[in-house]
């Protein structure tokens, strides 16, 4: 999504961003390294949380802090909705999503097993 | 009082992300398809509880959850196998496996009781994120209302993705006709839809925190968000990344 995103607008992006590089976060994307860091605080519970919500509010405002917020625990709900019900990528976006999978190297995670075995099966 | 007030928060919020929490504490409270509202809510609670349960900060340290043993921190109000699959999703969604949910069905958590569970966990999740996120306090749980659960089960099932069955994709039609358009849907939006109110709970509380599923398909700016659509799906990419989901 956040590709495509990125497409439809023509904006340079560093997918990098998603793996915690706050320096990729500041291609293309506006207060990027600053949302960055407030979704990585929400999702590890870190305890710099009030520090980072201060520091995205100082440079994007409320407004911005308020709909990161709802974003970022949407998606401490999805994660827990795939994972605990084992759900596989679909199959559309297991073939679209391959060279953008290894870029991250996103197969390092556990419930990549659900995935991987289907396009294994979905190549042969 | 109102639930949700969030006149008195630091920050404006928007009035649709308060009405969708509002309308979820209501049907939290009620009797859903498997669960009483008593244990609705209670699955509500455990999910709070779950966070600091020493049982499963030994087990996310542990090699695998099954090495450790011990009972967690509970208040006695759920059966014992409901508390541990309420606190895996929360704590170790990602070692949960068919076997465990397999196991859980022999231990007496049938797949729609599972999958409603589910439910209200994810759904209380993501309502207490958004309040820690903005460092308001979670609101009280409500006081459960009366009634018979329905064991309602959609007319067509399928097992051929995840641990659950789910509606298929041309399984959209009637009683489940509004659950998304016909063969238009993701193996994440059929993930809960064993129990379809699950799924249109998830769908309420997505429309108001992140977008709907109409509003998914503008890949720029929603006008009602302050966000544009790059900058969710960092945090969204950024979030999912940190919890180790592939999907």
């Amino acid at each position: 999504m956040l590709r495509a995103s990125a497409q439809t607008t023509s904006t340079e992006l560093d997918i990098q961003a998603v793996n915690g590089d706050a320096g990729s976060a500041a291609i293309g994307i506006e207060f990027g390294p600053e949302l960055m860091r407030f979704a990585e605080s929400v999702a590890h519970r870190s305890a710099d949380l009030p520090k980072r919500r201060q520091e995205l509010i100082e440079a994007a405002g409320p407004a911005i802090l308020v709909d990161a917020a709802g974003v970022a625990a949407n998606f401490q709900r999805m994660v827990r909705i795939a994972d605990a019900t084992g759900i596989p990528l679909d199959s559309k976006a297991a073939t679209a999503s391959r060279e953008l999978r290894a870029e991250l190297h996103l197969e390092r995670f556990p419930t990549a097993r659900y995935s991987l075995p289907a396009e294994v099966k979905m190549d042969a | 009082m109102t639930a949700f007030d969030y006149s008195a928060a630091p920050y404006a919020v928007r009035d649709d992300i308060g009405r969708e929490h509002r309308a979820f504490w209501q049907r939290l409270a009620e009797p859903g398809s498997w669960w009483a509202g008593r244990e609705r809510v209670a699955i509500a609670r455990a999910s709070r509880r779950a966070w600091d349960c020493r049982l499963c900060a030994a087990r996310k340290a542990a090699l695998s959850p099954n090495a450790v043993q011990g009972e967690h921190d509970d208040d006695g109000e759920l059966p014992p196998v409901a508390v541990d699959a309420v606190h895996r999703i929360v704590t170790d969604q990602s070692r949960i496996t068919r076997r465990y949910v397999e196991d859980n069905v022999t231990a007496g958590l049938s797949k729609p009781a599972y999958v409603e569970l589910v439910g209200v966990v994810v759904a209380v999740v993501s309502i207490d994120e958004f309040h820690r996120a903005l460092g308001l306090e979670p609101e009280p749980l409500p006081v459960p209302q009366p009634g018979e659960v329905n064991r309602y089960q959609p007319a067509m099932l399928r097992e051929d993705i995840g641990f659950v069955p789910t509606v298929p994709p041309e399984g959209a039609v009637g009683n489940e006709a509004d659950l998304w358009q016909p063969m238009r849907t993701a193996n994440v939006v059929r993930a809960l839809s064993l129990v379809p109110d699950a799924l249109r709970d998830w769908r309420a509380l997505a429309s108001a925190q992140y977008l709907s599923f109409a509003g998914m398909q503008n890949f720029i700016k929603d006008e009602a968000r302050s966000l544009s659509r790059m900058q969710m799906e960092l945090v969204a990419a950024r979030v999912s990344a940190v919890n180790e989901c592939f999907y």
